[in-house]
């Protein structure tokens, strides 16, 4: 007869999650490189110095400020069970009204870099709330909508800045460039609009753990049937959450127009998947903010250091999105967990 | 007569939690032998080790004088043992032969011989009188006549003993009567009958003995002729509970819920069909009817989950057709809702959190906006010791909570709101016979203090001893008003089964 072992069993089965995670997720890359002939420590340690030595944390940081916001634009719908599909549409636009904010509203630059951005997180918020509506008043499923209305956007974005709009003088779809005193200065080489995501983070943090909206936000998540029942407006809930989402979305797209890009450049801003990455990240924290924010950095930083793995070695840096799809789907398993009840 | 089935000591841990504890139980042939319990008993694991779904930690059971171990159900059920589950485990769009003979199959070379299958099925029925369509689906069948081919299926199986997990809970009255009396024919023609309820008045009319158990543990073993309705109770909580609810005299006050030719659902065959009554203050109004007669759109019109086709619904003197529910509460009106696990209460969230929903918008739980976490624990506190929640503390999850004690922790953050009017759905299914006298006894404290409620029970008794008045709904329509304290358990099921009066 084994006895209960109370205590540091508890410890355990809290534990046991990143735990395994890490073992798991060591054992495949170590694997993984060893079968296609390469020395595993060699790649790893390029790995984690390309992200976290001190030469090269502002390309991680610079990595993780359109990364992280992005896991905010998943995680904030998805605390209350909403998936938002829209983060490039949404993250689109919010570049493209920034960038014609900037270079055409004839106010001076300080002003107009402030108005860039109060415009891109308008013209995000805007798409999603389209998108929100279309669920809350005609019942189309926001999984959809919200992933649909993206292509339309990014493909108008895209004809503006290759015909009325663009740069013509460059042969490139892009829009002209920013003027100077327009852009968001950097610091210590990284996109001063880490400083707006640092603050996004604490102000959904503290939105999640302090306010009544916060905590309506998270009963809805675990139970809906619930939420309604005690009197929580689930249309205008989903309104607000896709509205919030979507205003993030654009300030991401107008953060890197105003502070790496200095213009639109068509595809810039998706190619590197950073809505995808911040899905996932959103998805590891289940929507809690402060474990997603947490993953979201994690991966930007293996991003950045695949970079430097890819450079140093063989290996290309589609290993790091590989280890990222481990993790998730380690980290998404249902570890031994007791279904259904007895009496 | 031998014992065909005996545990010995059977102990069953999860860590730390004990589900079964040195029980023991003998079960003679061809008896209905009772087991009893309030819920989290171990009822359910005892049955649950029997049919060779989990296995205990000790103990030995032995049958037909053999110690036995099951690795799995199919172990039992090669052991000739049957079980029929609370929750069916039917294919709905299969035909009642097909669902019998699936997994046993007769067949004729590789293929499934249908016609033996159909005879063998329909000869089943008739020798049990267990009147059943081979051919019917199964989806479209009514509750009661899913159990029988749940029941057919185990004797296809040629289970000699019968385990019976709760089974009148989800059945009318009149069903339930027909089971009562197919168990009784089960046990004459030779068949064993294990049956796990906590209704009382079931054990007294169809058990031959009863064991009873409480925490885990074997409390009593009684002779059911021999014994009472109050000792096992006794045996069952350890402690006298009344059965009697004592009603004071109110005065009807003024109305406070007021439905007025209610239409729902389309014209031709409307789920409500102009139904008017009035709940007043200080009184407790009962729906009763077979389910699936109204009830459940009668709810959803009040709470606004469906759409109001026709009249008017006014709570608290204000036309309430088209608001939403957060409006409809507003007016006040708060509702104690009969699905507690995903509708009442959200199981991942601690306690403080369930008991605030609701109050959570204004001072003392939160201030412009922001919450007061303190706040809700103290009003968590307040409430859990006022209802005597049996719960460790106010950020305790209530997913771990019994059925009797979440149901107690909803109808605190209910009642709490001394809303004029309260909607109260099954306010005692599935819950245990202590927290059932003390459910009832808060419900009479709410019409004394001079709320209009509004009781929608599928049991008979409970609509009898708390009612001032019983409505009795038959499709769609209110089709008689019934004084409580004029009528009887005969008399209502005469107009729930569409009985005209006289």
């Amino acid at each position: 007869m084994t006895m209960a072992t109370g205590r540091p069993a508890q410890i355990w089965i809290s534990l046991r999650r990143p735990a395994i995670t890490g073992a798991v997720g060591i054992v495949v890359a170590v694997l993984v490189l060893a079968l296609s002939g390469v020395d595993p420590l060699r790649a790893l340690s390029a790995l984690v110095y390309g992200s976290l030595a001190p030469a090269n944390i502002a390309d991680t940081l610079n990595w993780a400020v359109p990364l992280v916001g992005m896991t905010l634009v998943a995680a904030v719908p998805l605390r209350a069970g909403i998936i938002n599909l829209g983060g490039d549409g949404q993250m689109v636009v919010g570049a493209l009204a920034a960038a014609l904010t900037a270079i055409y509203l004839p106010v001076p630059g300080p002003l107009a870099l402030v108005l860039a951005l109060l415009a891109g997180a308008m013209a995000g918020s805007m798409l999603a709330l389209l998108a929100a509506w279309g669920e809350t008043r005609f019942g189309v499923p926001l999984l959809i909508s919200s992933l649909l209305l993206g292509y339309p956007a990014a493909g108008v974005a895209s004809y503006l800045v290759s015909g009325p709009l663009g740069d013509l003088g460059s042969g490139l779809a892009q829009t002209a460039q920013l003027p100077l005193d327009a852009r968001l200065p950097l610091l210590a080489g990284v996109n001063g609009g880490v400083v707006l995501i640092v603050l996004l983070c604490v102000l959904v943090i503290f939105i999640d753990r302090r306010t009544v909206f916060g905590l309506e936000t998270q009963v809805r998540g675990e139970n809906r049937l619930f939420a309604s029942y005690v009197g929580i407006n689930a249309p205008l809930q989903t309104l607000r959450l896709m509205g919030f989402a979507g205003a993030i979305a654009g300030s991401v797209g107008a953060i890197l127009v105003l502070g790496a890009f200095y213009r639109f450049i068509d595809g810039a801003l998706l190619s590197p998947g950073y809505t995808w990455s911040g899905l996932m990240a959103a998805l590891v924290g289940r929507g809690e903010p402060i474990a997603s924010v947490l993953a979201g950095f994690f991966f930007a930083a293996l991003q950045t250091g695949g970079f430097a793995m890819q450079r140093e070695t063989s290996v290309p840096r589609v290993f790091t999105t590989m280890m990222q799809a481990v993790i998730v789907l380690v980290l998404t398993l249902r570890f031994g967990g007791r279904s259904g009840r007895h009496d | 007569m031998d014992n065909i089935l005996e545990v010995e000591n059977i102990e069953k841990r999860y860590g730390d939690l004990v589900a079964n504890r040195d029980v023991n139980l003998a079960v003679r042939q061809g008896e209905i032998h009772a087991v009893m319990g309030e819920n989290g008993a171990g009822k359910s694991t005892l049955m649950a080790i029997l049919f060779g779904m989990i296995r205990p930690s000790a103990g030995t059971v032995r049958l037909r004088g053999k110690p036995v171990q099951f690795a799995s159900t199919l172990d039992a059920i090669s052991a000739r043992i049957g079980m029929v589950h609370q929750a069916f485990k039917l294919f709905p769009s299969l035909t009642v032969w097909e669902n019998i003979v699936f997994g046993a199959e007769p067949v004729r070379g590789a293929l499934l011989d249908r016609k033996a299958a159909r005879e063998r099925v329909a000869a089943l029925a008739r020798t049990h009188h267990l009147d059943v369509d081979p051919d019917a689906v199964v989806g479209k069948l009514p509750i009661g006549m899913q159990q029988r081919v749940e029941i057919l299926k185990a004797l296809y199986r040629d289970a000699e003993i019968l385990i019976l997990d709760e089974p009148t809970a989800v059945l009318a009255p009149a069903e339930r009567d027909g089971l009562l009396k197919i168990m009784r024919e089960l046990a004459a023609s030779g068949k064993t009958l294990l049956f796990v309820t906590h209704k009382l008045n079931e054990v007294m009319a169809v058990s031959d003995r009863v064991t009873v158990m409480r925490r885990g543990e074997v409390t009593d073993r009684m002779v059911t002729a021999d014994t009472t309705a109050a000792a096992i109770i006794r045996a069952m909580t350890g402690r006298e509970v009344s059965h009697e609810v004592v009603k004071p005299a109110t005065a009807r006050g003024r109305p406070l819920l007021e439905i007025d030719r209610l239409m729902v659902g389309n014209a031709a065959k409307p789920a409500l069909d102009a139904v008017s009554f009035a709940v007043h203050a200080g009184e407790i109004v009962g729906i009763a009817g077979v389910a699936g007669n109204g009830q459940a759109e009668l709810v959803d019109a009040v709470t606004g989950r469906r759409v109001i086709d026709g009249g008017t619904l006014t709570i608290a003197g204000t036309r309430a057709n088209d608001l939403s529910l957060r409006e409809r509460r507003g007016l006040g009106m708060a509702i104690v809702p009969e699905d507690r696990h995903d509708v009442g209460s959200v199981a991942g969230m601690p306690a403080y959190v369930n008991m605030s929903m609701g109050k959570h918008r204004a001072p003392p739980l939160s201030r412009r906006g922001l919450i007061d976490r303190a706040a809700m624990r103290r009003h968590a506190e307040t409430l859990i010791q006022r209802f005597g929640v049996a719960i460790q503390g106010p950020d305790t999850r209530v997913g771990t909570l019994s059925g009797g004690n979440l149901q107690k922790l909803i109808v605190a953050r209910e009642f709490d709101h001394q809303a004029p009017v309260l909607l109260v759905e099954q306010p005692t299914r599935g819950v245990d016979v202590g927290a059932i006298e003390y459910i009832h006894r808060v419900l009479v404290d709410e019409r004394s203090a001079g709320r209009a409620v509004l009781l929608i029970s599928s049991e008979l008794p409970e609509l009898l001893a708390l009612c001032d008045r019983i409505l009795v709904l038959y499709e769609g329509r209110i089709v008689r008003e019934l004084a409580a304290s004029q009528t009887d358990e005969k008399e209502i099921g005469f107009y729930m089964a569409g009985g005209k009066g006289a």
